[in-house]
């Protein structure tokens, strides 16, 4: 293992960003995210807890052109963009966005594989970030993970004060850091002193909930609208928790043309927005308490069920960002025990 | 520990519910958070004690009126109520059907003006406290003293609403809000300042981060259309793509949309999880709604909605 000291964090960055994109946690536009790094300095890390906007957007962006079309005689004369190449590094993301990218990953490569999407992430390499101070919304623990988790990452660093624990996860992390200057072997003490901080991370983040039990609970509350109507009641369906959830992943299509020359764009969609779901017939979910069952549902029962993991990480966003606070883990914690409950017609 | 006006809420929250003069009630109980509100919307009378009032309440509750049936009694600031009296001219809302539970409020106190002071996210602070006109920051038993209109909402800071006029239930006197209409409208200022090419630089700025979440108008209680227009397919306004030109035409459309029933209450600023400064908007339009028209929305319940009512003289120029 090696370890770098925080000063020269920019210099890692520098000898990166010859070979790739490099993206850090930046306020720069008005809202955290990952952005480009201006080439200056590490400042972010002074208050780096987690971005708003999460790095999925690095790899399904909330815009995207997926090819151009131009109109030519009768028909149509299609432009496919060429596959994307160029190489982007994400410095400092956290454990649960990159278990959550690990989590988004099946669905972009099962039957239908996404060149869109896997050739950002083949092309990419995750730098994660341990987290020293979880907020009071995160709840990964409960997840199967933890805020020191690095089983998703390249490489992972792991703050021990004045300095980053380096630990190689995979191959190419390996490969990385062997061409890089400026990280000096770890002792045995600095070792010692991550394990620590990594304990005590991990025993900082006290939202819990239990998915055994939500496991039993969820699917026999289904049809109980009584209760998917009162806790949806304080929603305002707006698109924050599902925009900003670092494993929601629906997305819309959209053409675009004028005189003859569009495009066609995928950009995010929520199941939030009544519209949704609309059909020329009917609406599905025209109703809130049936829209905040799917989207509660998608995570902790369908997705399951298809890739045999929860689609959340536990990141804590849909609480800290919601208008009116409502919170997913009141909601999973308040299901109802018992038998299940049917439809009444 | 309870304060006195959240026991006098509780009492009369839970005895409309038990005399059925409401069927439900809105108002706010602790949130899962650190000095957050959640919206409690309930029909238990037994549900009324955890009923809370502080400088926390952000939302503006009225949002949840229309689609609650039967009598509503909701607790509501001043400038919820002038929200309410919107809906109530719009015809939106009866009268009759809402039993306005009044709170004065002294201002609510802005987080994310209290972190940038800081330096420090909210869950990290112990408390935070309001003393007439000074906020006390307490962070590891070191405290923190700030004039409150530093870390007051910019909206409350425009407020000239702290006597409340409709009201079926008044909790406590008239509270001391402190305004100051030039720290309000600081961004206003300065953005009026700007040659336009400069002005239009910034907008575009600020809403190439927009994300299209639709939480500002989501909050909002004059934004009631059943099918908003960006919603539209045949012909499509706007595009659905979050272009930074489509997203500013959204908001542009929005706020004119509302003139004349915007109060700018700030739920919408506050809504959004990018931090566009919606509130420049909402106030630079309610002060042009007023000069144009010398009119203010939600103030009258019996007066004609803006947009409903001509008179001959009406400044013809405001096109312009």
């Amino acid at each position: 293992m090696k370890k770098i000291k925080k000063q020269d964090i920019a210099k890692l960055l520098s000898q990166w960003q010859k070979d790739f994109t490099v993206f850090v946690p930046s306020k720069e536009s008005g809202t955290a995210e990952m952005a480009v790094w201006d080439g200056k300095d590490a400042g972010f890390l002074d208050w780096y807890r987690n971005t708003v906007v999460p790095p999925k957007a690095n790899f399904l962006q909330n815009m995207e052109k997926l090819f151009g079309f131009r109109k030519e005689g009768g028909s149509f004369k299609l432009e496919t963009p060429p596959p994307e190449t160029r190489k982007q590094l994400i410095f400092g993301i956290r454990p649960c966005d990159a278990r959550a990218i690990a989590i988004i990953d099946m669905v972009f490569k099962d039957a239908y594989e996404d060149k869109y999407y896997l050739s950002r992430r083949q092309n990419s390499l995750l730098i994660g970030m341990g987290c020293v101070k979880p907020y009071d919304s995160c709840f990964c623990t409960s997840l199967g993970l933890g805020p020191a988790e690095a089983a998703d990452v390249d490489i992972m660093l792991t703050d021990t004060g004045d300095e980053y624990l380096i630990e190689e996860i995979t191959a190419k992390g390996k490969e990385l850091l062997a061409k890089t200057s400026g990280a000096e072997t770890a002792s045995q003490t600095d070792e010692n002193k991550a394990v620590a901080v990594k304990q005590a991370a991990y025993n900082k983040v006290t939202r819990k909930i239990d998915t055994k039990q939500i496991k039993q609970r969820l699917p026999d509350a289904f049809e109980n609208k009584e209760f998917w109507e009162g806790v949806s009641a304080k929603c305002v369906s707006c698109g924050i928790c599902t925009f900003l959830c670092p494993t929601c992943y629906c997305f819309d299509i959209n053409d675009e043309m004028l005189k003859g020359d569009g495009a066609r764009y995928r950009n995010w969609d929520s199941c939030s927005f009544p519209v949704y779901t609309k059909m020329p017939a009917e609406n599905p979910r025209e109703e809130k308490w049936k829209r905040v069952r799917q989207k509660v549902n998608h995570k902790y029962d369908f997705y399951p069920r298809l890739f045999n993991v929860i689609a959340c990480t536990g990141c804590g966003r849909c609480i800290r960002q919601c208008p009116v606070n409502w919170d997913i883990t009141q909601t999973l914690s308040g299901l109802p025990a018992g038998a299940p409950v049917t439809e009444k017609k | 520990m309870t304060s006195k006006i959240e026991q006098k809420l509780r009492s009369v929250a839970r005895e409309l519910l038990e005399q059925g003069k409401v069927g439900t009630i809105v108002g706010y109980e602790a949130g899962s958070l650190k000095f957050t509100n959640t919206p409690l919307i309930t029909k238990d009378k037994e549900a009324a004690d955890r009923l809370v009032i502080n400088p926390f309440i952000i939302n503006n509750l009225s949002v949840f009126l229309k689609d609650i049936g039967g009598k509503v009694g909701v607790v509501a600031k001043g400038c919820d109520i002038r929200s309410i009296v919107s809906l109530i001219q719009d015809k939106q809302l009866a009268r009759e059907n809402v039993v306005i539970i009044g709170v004065p409020c002294a201002g609510i106190i802005d987080l994310d003006k209290i972190e940038k002071l800081m330096g420090k996210d909210r869950d990290e602070l112990d408390d935070i406290v309001r003393e007439n006109d000074k906020v006390i920051v307490t962070v590891q038993r070191s405290k923190k003293e700030y004039p409150a209109k530093d870390v007051l909402i910019d909206s409350c800071l425009a407020c000239d609403q702290p006597k409340i006029k409709e009201y079926d239930i008044l909790l406590d006197e008239e509270a001391t809000v402190v305004c100051d209409d030039e720290a309000s409208r600081s961004l206003i200022k300065k953005l009026e300042a700007m040659p336009p090419a400069q002005r239009w630089e910034f907008w575009k700025s600020q809403f190439e981060r927009c994300i299209r979440c639709y939480a500002c108008r989501q909050v909002c209680p004059a934004c009631y259309c059943k099918r908003c227009f960006v919603e539209e397919t045949e012909p499509a306004w706007i595009s659905p793509l979050p272009k930074w030109q489509d997203n500013l035409i959204f908001q542009v459309t929005r706020m004119m949309h509302v003139a004349g029933r915007c109060t700018d209450c700030g739920a919408c600023e506050r809504a959004c999880p990018v931090g566009i400064p919606l509130h420049s908007l909402s106030k630079k339009m309610a002060e042009i709604v007023q000069e144009l028209f010398e009119y203010q929305a939600g103030t009258d319940k019996d007066a004609l909605p803006l947009m409903a009512a001509y008179e001959s003289k009406e400044a013809e120029d405001l096109i312009r």
